[in-house]
């Protein structure tokens, strides 16, 4: 006879999700597997001939790479001699500043970095991430997609996101050829919610550089890296077409940064039985190597593959404080569905909620899940008021804030009318008022009208053809009565000629003023110390609409 | 020494390096050791030094203005970052220890003169098995001879040997 309970617990949402056991020989393990290589390096007349376990004439390309780019010389034997289990006790220790932890990580290989993490709880890791992570003021980051492509409905979107509180916000396509429609959309969206929003549109790497250069784009982070050699060929690249890659970015004033997450070298079937770990830990030092600023790590779009195995998501946290123990700006994922639990989606998010992260999800989904064209996020558009209210409970500041409706409203009906008049003074196909009327108060893409897909991609080629780039949109929006939001598109191509915001973990505020690890620098040393909610962001923060008011009864 | 005048030296001393085709964004040795290096202290440079940072085309950063967007007279390409602006950038990064990165910027400073369209074919060159050996060091004579970009070019001859090493060069 079957029992009841058991009954109940097989229908949960959880039991619906897969998981398995752990298999260290083909890389199906998060992270401490016996087939890691062993901690070491050798250093010559300046070159290192040693690297984790291997001599210099059997490096592969990463070997050589993060050998020559990655590691800080000068301390690198002292780092490397010292005990990891002392190293992370340092990482959790008030008394021992970040600088001085990031004056030995700096100097370490991947595996030991790996085996020092792997030293952690996951409380233990938080506590490092509240201290190791760049920027002092936590920030988040959104996707504004739609399954259509309807860019009206992406202006709305991210306008309701820039006042809820996003910094960034990333949008990609359903069909690529949308991409510059796209892009534009979410710019002027983004200008309309809040002033200073980054945006990026994630493409394949070559146009994703193209559109940044034409203004269409304030960033780029979709630049994927690899933690072994055929997975990095397999994704068409290599860490020195990447590197190359990072210096054409910020050759044009565009800030970037690297991707990368444990799990993608076994799903893509070459894990070299190491762990998920040690594979991100090879990423991160490439990302390092290559002198990038930042990285988007947390498995990302492989978490499916670490949270099928015994402590993925722990492991998942982990590879997030060793991007901060590389002093890399720490884009902390958050974004990919992984579960049908919704407890487990709280959980995931609990160790860079908490703790606060330069960005803790990349991205926080602005639509509902169907619109999701990366596949879904874990917090979708649906779940605003779960995370302030998560935010009020905790006290924790998660980046965003409790809004009114009638203020989303008019920044949805204004950025649906900025766009509608910037398209026609640009010459592009009609967003009739039928259509800024519905982005005004759609929740997804089942509540647009339908646009003429054929006559919009014909738009696009020609624009393209044209040369139009971001000064254009700035004229177009002036012509068209929006001076307001055409003075930010100008602000925001403005920052490029200056070039502050290329730097580690940089956001803007509403006045364009950068705020970055250069001028925020986290300074946590213990209680009271670090990031402290303002009296007057907690009072943003607590005061939610639905809240009874006790004057009021 | 005062922030002007310093300021004053290093852009001397860069477009002194343009002029000899040397490499241009490299730190101007004379600079090197003074302690009069652009710091964290005077970042956001837009705020603090906008007075020192020009176009590519030689405007003043401060002389930009929405305006002359919209009466034509500020066009794409003056809103772009110049060689300069990436040097002083690099010396922020490097007063917070972040010489990687500071890297990175002097190494796209270099990059700064070339064109879109030729930098999206170097770095798809630069792909697993898109080119010869001989064409990644043509590449790299390229970016050393035509643009000084000396770092860049010393990258894609690393490449050059470590591809031919892996076997991940163009297969005939």
């Amino acid at each position: 006879m079957k029992s009841k309970r058991f009954e109940v617990l097989d229908a949960r949402p959880v039991n619906q999700d897969g998981y398995v056991q752990e298999w260290p020989e083909v890389g199906l393990i998060a992270m401490n597997s016996p087939f890691d290589p062993k901690p070491s390096i050798k250093i010559e007349n300046g070159v290192v001939t040693e690297l984790d376990g291997k001599c210099r004439a059997e490096f592969d390309m990463l070997d050589t790479f993060i050998a020559d780019h990655a590691i800080r010389l000068e301390n690198a034997e002292k780092a490397m001699a010292m005990d990891s289990l002392d190293i992370a006790r340092m990482i959790v220790d008030i008394n021992v500043s970040r600088k001085e932890v990031l004056d030995i990580t700096l100097s370490l290989t991947p595996a030991k970095l790996t085996e020092v993490v792997g030293k952690l709880t996951i409380v233990e890791i938080m506590m490092g991430m509240t201290k190791m992570r760049a920027r002092m003021i936590p920030a988040n980051q959104c996707h504004v997609t739609n399954v259509r492509d309807n860019p009206v409905q992406i202006a709305a979107d991210a306008a309701e996101a820039g006042v809820r509180g996003f910094a960034e916000m990333e949008t990609t396509v359903a069909v690529a050829r949308y991409a510059p429609f796209n892009a534009i959309a979410l710019f002027v969206g983004a200008q309309v919610g809040r002033p200073g929003v980054m945006t990026q549109c994630a493409l394949e790497e070559a146009t994703e550089l193209m559109l940044g250069m034409r203004g269409f784009t304030t960033y780029a982070e979709t630049i994927s890296v690899y933690g072994t050699e055929p997975v990095f060929m397999d994704g068409d690249d290599t860490p020195y077409s990447k590197a190359f890659l990072a210096s054409c970015y910020a050759s044009r004033g565009l800030k970037m940064r690297f991707t990368s997450g444990t799990g993608s070298e076994v799903q893509m079937g070459y894990a070299e039985g190491k762990s998920m770990l040690y594979l991100e830990a090879r990423c991160l030092a490439v990302t390092k190597g290559a002198g990038v600023q930042g990285t988007q790590n947390g498995s990302v779009s492989c978490i499916g593959v670490p949270a099928g195995v015994p402590g993925g998501i722990r492991a998942v946290a982990a590879e997030n404080l060793i991007a901060m123990l590389l002093d890399l700006e720490s884009t902390t994922s958050n974004d990919q569905t992984f579960t049908h639990s919704d407890l487990r989606r709280v959980a995931r998010t609990v160790p860079q909620l908490f703790s606060g992260t330069d960005y803790i999800c990349s991205g926080y989904s602005a639509t509902p899940n169907y619109d999701n064209m990366f596949a879904g996020s874990n917090w979708d558009a649906e779940d605003y008021d779960d995370w302030v209210i998560i935010q009020r409970d905790m006290k924790v500041d998660g980046g965003l804030q409790p809004v009114r409706e009638e203020d989303v409203l008019k920044a949805r009906n204004k950025a649906a009318r900025a766009l509608q008049g910037m398209f026609r003074e640009l010459g592009l196909p009609e967003i009739t008022d039928a259509e800024v009327e519905a982005a005004t108060y759609a929740n997804g893409s089942n509540d647009m009208p339908q646009r003429n897909v054929n006559e919009d991609l014909k738009a696009i080629e020609d624009m393209m053809a044209r040369k139009v780039t971001g000064v254009d949109f700035v004229k177009a929006l002036d012509r068209a009565g929006f001076p307001d939001v055409a003075h930010n598109i100008y602000n925001m191509l403005r920052q490029k000629v200056a070039g502050d915001y290329l730097h580690t973990a940089s956001i803007f505020d509403q006045n364009f003023h950068v705020l970055s690890a250069v001028n925020v620098p986290n300074q946590y040393h213990g209680p009271m110390t670090g990031y402290q909610i303002s009296e007057e962001r907690w009072n943003q923060l607590k005061n939610i609409p639905r809240a009874i008011r006790p004057e009021d009864i | 020494m005062d922030q002007e005048l310093l300021m004053k030296q290093i852009v001397e001393q860069v477009m002194a390096a343009m002029k000899n085709g040397t490499s241009a964004p490299a730190a101007p040795a004379a600079c090197c050791g003074t302690g009069n290096k652009v710091t964290a202290a005077n970042y956001p440079l837009a705020e603090s030094m906008a007075d020192k940072i020009k176009t590519p085309t030689g405007k003043d950063f401060t002389s930009l203005s929405y305006e002359k967007v919209i009466n034509g007279e500020l066009s794409a390409d003056d809103m772009r970052i110049a060689p300069e602006t990436l040097e002083m950038q690099a010396q922020v990064a490097e007063s917070v220890h972040r010489e990687a990165f500071a890297g990175n910027l002097r190494r796209a400073a270099e990059l700064i003169a070339v064109p879109d369209e030729r930098l999206l074919e170097i770095y798809n060159a630069l792909r697993p098995y898109r080119s010869t050996k001989q064409e990644l060091l043509d590449i790299a004579n390229e970016l050393d001879g035509k643009y000084g970009a000396k770092t860049a070019a010393t990258l894609v001859r690393e490449a050059a040997e470590v591809y031919e090493k892996r076997g991940r060069l163009k297969k005939f």
